[in-house]
């Protein structure tokens, strides 16, 4: 019981903590339902405020090479996390999931997992890695 | 109770009613309400939290076109370079997240509350003027804060703001329009403060919005550093939207509460709305029961000054340039030691005001003695070296102000070059403007400069003899190339005009002044109505388009979407880039509507009867007048099916 509420508590601080960070609504921008899956390499590291952003060159579902433009959380919140600058490079091949724009033509999501294939670095599967 | 316990308390009370001094504290109704204060999350964690969904505007009484606005709303919009560092609007603020800081401004001398400062995690400060200042006349800018006077009724502080940017009440799409006003009710008991708000938009709510929102004191916090840096978060350029039946809102709303009351509207504000829906009502109810002062708000905006058709209205931009108001089309004016250059012209039968406002303002601008700021015989900066300069600058009389040394005209309309010729000439009725020139023949008359378009307009025959405009108003020079700089800086400055091809017409210019960081936009920009497209000057929608988002190209924002670059629109209010940026996206919304139906094989009476303009409508629509929808709609039908 006491072990459930300390959780319990923890997850409301953490949230509390992201939420203070949030920007724009993700419900409204993506596709909360769906989850596409994309093999590519990464092509630019933004991390900033309110969101970070990746982008990767991978095929669309009709194997024509994109631009995908994927949020992530706030420099600030993947630093916490151990995310520097350099943990990441142009060029990693990597293998993410996302949820979807609900524009398809945009070519961007919302960042759900990483798995980075060179040393199977990863994000998205730990507690508290996701973006709000 | 003992008389010694009795003492200290009548000494405490006296000393509470008399300060120690004996000077005499005035009495005040002010609250204090200097400090840091957090929001109270939980209160409104709907709006606080990740965000809401898509097509959920419960309790925000949207009219139709309100609603249509927000259905069209796809939340990628916020990823545009323009809005990504766009902070929350004053309306929105109080219920977003992030604690809120307020600070006293005191004139030193006399101890008045001149201002109290209101900050945000994420915006800019907000100043609520305390000092009786009136509100801006209609043309001046709009900020994302507003402007804003309060006044004190007992202990509380009612502000009353206007020229606020259009922005979002809910973050999905529900938003209030650039004619809303605001009343704001804040009140302090104890820890606590409570501020009931007010909000009317004619044009996207069927009555007033009113939320309360409550925030506590907290003595150990303080406001932290948020930068901002634009990236592109997007890889799409388009101007994200969902066309009307495309919208994923209606999707996204069902499941999560019952669509009526997801459609919002006044009747979905009340409490009892619930259980009016359980009972099979729907959109009936009263309306809401308003204080009795909070009409005060529409009556403020009712007497702002407007622009009257028989005066010249001076507004002062930045650096060297003005922008003038109330000859037709407006008019951007450098003053300074170089002499006059204005952007356009006005309507022939209002040049001589102009000349009249633009000579005393450069009499009082550029002409006028300063005072000596160099002290001393040797002083290098005076031009009388052994005299005394200033002696020589108390005793000077004001210089003569120098003529209109250029005309630069952003197209070809009457409106905007119709007083060229009699600016550009020196005038010679010096008893009717009342101020003093060179002598004639001294300074040769002003060279008037436009795209070779604009030329060919204006020379071109329309009957024997006949010009379209009389040869005084031609241009002297033309530039055909996409942009042309002034061979040396005027004023100071480099200016240059640059090109924007079939536009509001096929002569169009944007005029940049690169130090004073001002364009002047002539009709590619006007806040007043939608885009005047010039069909049969060879003007065109997606040239409208492409010349604001050249306007975006070139301007930068001074802070979160806001200041830095001005823009003089062709008619209408001072705008920056967030304004810009709004009215480029109605533009590139509308377009991609009538698009949309031309793609599905709709005549023009057929897309008219879509009402694809409807939910903008209130705010540059028109029924009457030279340039109605009908027309507008009808300009952009056939310009896109060219």
């Amino acid at each position: 019981m006491r072990r459930r509420f300390l959780v319990g508590a923890a997850a409301s601080v953490f949230g509390l903590a992201a939420a203070a960070f949030a920007h724009h609504s993700l419900a409204a921008t993506y596709e909360s339902d769906k989850e596409v899956k994309l093999d590519g390499k990464i092509a630019e590291i933004l991390l900033r405020n309110p969101h970070s952003f990746l982008q990767i060159d991978a095929p669309d579902e009709t194997g024509a090479m994109q631009r995908w433009s994927l949020e992530w959380r706030s420099s600030g919140q993947l630093g916490q996390q151990g995310i520097k600058r350099d943990t990441l490079k142009i060029g990693d091949e990597v293998e993410i999931t996302m949820n979807p724009s609900r524009t398809a033509a945009d070519h961007r999501g919302a960042l759900k997992t990483l798995h980075r294939k060179s040393d199977g670095f990863g994000w998205g599967t730990r507690p508290g890695e996701t973006i709000d | 109770m003992s008389k010694v316990r009795l003492v200290p308390i009548l000494a405490a009370a006296l000393l509470a009613r008399w300060p120690v001094s004996g000077q005499g504290a005035p009495a005040l109704d002010l609250t204090d309400f200097s400090g840091v204060w957090e929001e109270v999350i939980h209160e409104d964690s709907y709006e606080r939290s990740g965000g809401p969904p898509l097509g959920d505007y419960q309790g925000i009484p949207l009219n139709d076109a309100g609603r249509m606005k927000a259905d069209s709303h796809d939340h990628s919009e916020w990823s545009l370079p323009e809005f990504q560092c766009r902070p929350h609007s004053a309306p929105y603020q109080w219920r977003a997240l992030g604690s809120v800081r307020f600070w006293n401004e005191v004139d030193p001398i006399g101890r008045d509350l001149t201002a109290i400062h209101v900050e945000y995690l994420r915006s800019l400060d907000r100043v609520i003027y305390m000092d009786g200042r009136p509100h801006p006349p209609e043309w001046a800018p709009h900020s994302w804060s507003g402007f804003s006077t309060g006044v004190w009724q007992g202990n509380t502080l009612i502000v009353t703001t206007t020229h606020i940017k259009g922005s979002y009440l809910r973050r999905n799409g529900a938003s209030f329009s650039d004619k809303a006003t605001m009343m704001e009710y804040i009140d302090r008991h104890g820890d606590i403060l409570v501020i009931a708000m007010i909000l009317t938009d004619p044009v996207w709510l069927e009555e007033p919005l009113i939320q309360t929102t409550n925030y506590h004191l907290n003595l150990h916090t303080a406001l932290t550093y948020y930068p901002c840096t634009v990236s592109e978060e997007n890889i799409s350029k388009a101007i994200p939207h969902f066309l009307p039946g495309e919208t994923q809102q209606l999707k996204d709303a069902a499941g999560w509460i019952p669509i009526q009351a997801a459609r919002g509207g006044a009747a979905s504000t009340r409490p009892e709305y619930r259980l009016q829906l359980k009972q099979g009502g729907g959109n009936t109810m009263e309306p809401a029961r308003m204080p009795a002062n909070a009409k005060v708000s529409p009556s403020v905006l009712a007497a702002l000054p407007k622009p009257s058709n028989d005066e010249i209205h001076v507004m002062p931009v930045q650096g060297n340039v003005y922008m003038l108001i109330g000859a037709g089309g407006n008019i951007a004016a450098s003053i300074g030691k170089d002499g006059i250059l204005l952007v356009d012209s006005g309507k022939a039968e209002m040049a001589n005001k102009v000349l009249q406002t633009v000579l005393q303002l450069a009499t009082s601008v550029a002409a006028s003695p300063a005072p000596n700021k160099c002290l001393g015989m040797h002083c290098p900066d005076s031009p009388y070296r052994w005299s005394s300069p200033s002696l020589a600058a108390i005793i000077a009389s004001p210089a003569p102000p120098k003529p209109v040394r250029y005309i630069l005209n952003t197209s070809a309309d009457p409106d905007h070059a119709g007083g060229n010729g009699r600016l550009s000439e020196l005038p010679s009725d010096t008893k009717i403007l009342g101020v003093t020139f060179p002598p004639v023949g001294v300074a040769p008359s002003a060279t008037i400069i436009a795209h070779e378009n604009v030329l060919t307009r204006m020379s071109a025959s329309v009957g024997k003899d006949k010009t379209a405009a009389p040869s005084a108003d031609w241009p002297t020079d033309s530039y055909r190339d996409a942009s042309y700089k002034l061979s040396e800086f005027f004023n100071g400055e480099g200016v240059q005009m640059f090109y924007e091809p079939a536009a509001h017409t096929d002569g169009d210019s944007l005029v940049f002044f690169r130090y004073s960081d001002v364009i002047a936009a002539g009709d590619i920009l006007r806040t007043d109505s939608y885009p005047v497209i010039d069909l049969e000057k060879g003007g065109s929608l997606n040239g409208v388009l492409d010349g604001l988002n050249h306007i975006l190209d070139v301007a930068i924002p001074e802070f979160r979407s806001q200041g830095g670059t001005l823009i003089i629109p062709g008619h209408g209010r001072l705008c920056d880039t967030g304004d810009v940026a709004n009215y480029r996206n109605m533009v590139a919304i509308i377009r991609d509507r009538i698009q949309a139906l031309i793609k599905k094989g709709m005549t023009l009476e057929q897309v008219k009867a879509a009402k694809p303009t409807m939910d903008y409508d209130g705010l540059y629509g028109s029924t009457t007048g030279e340039w109605t929808t009908d027309k507008f709609i009808e300009a952009a039908y056939k310009s896109l099916k060219k």
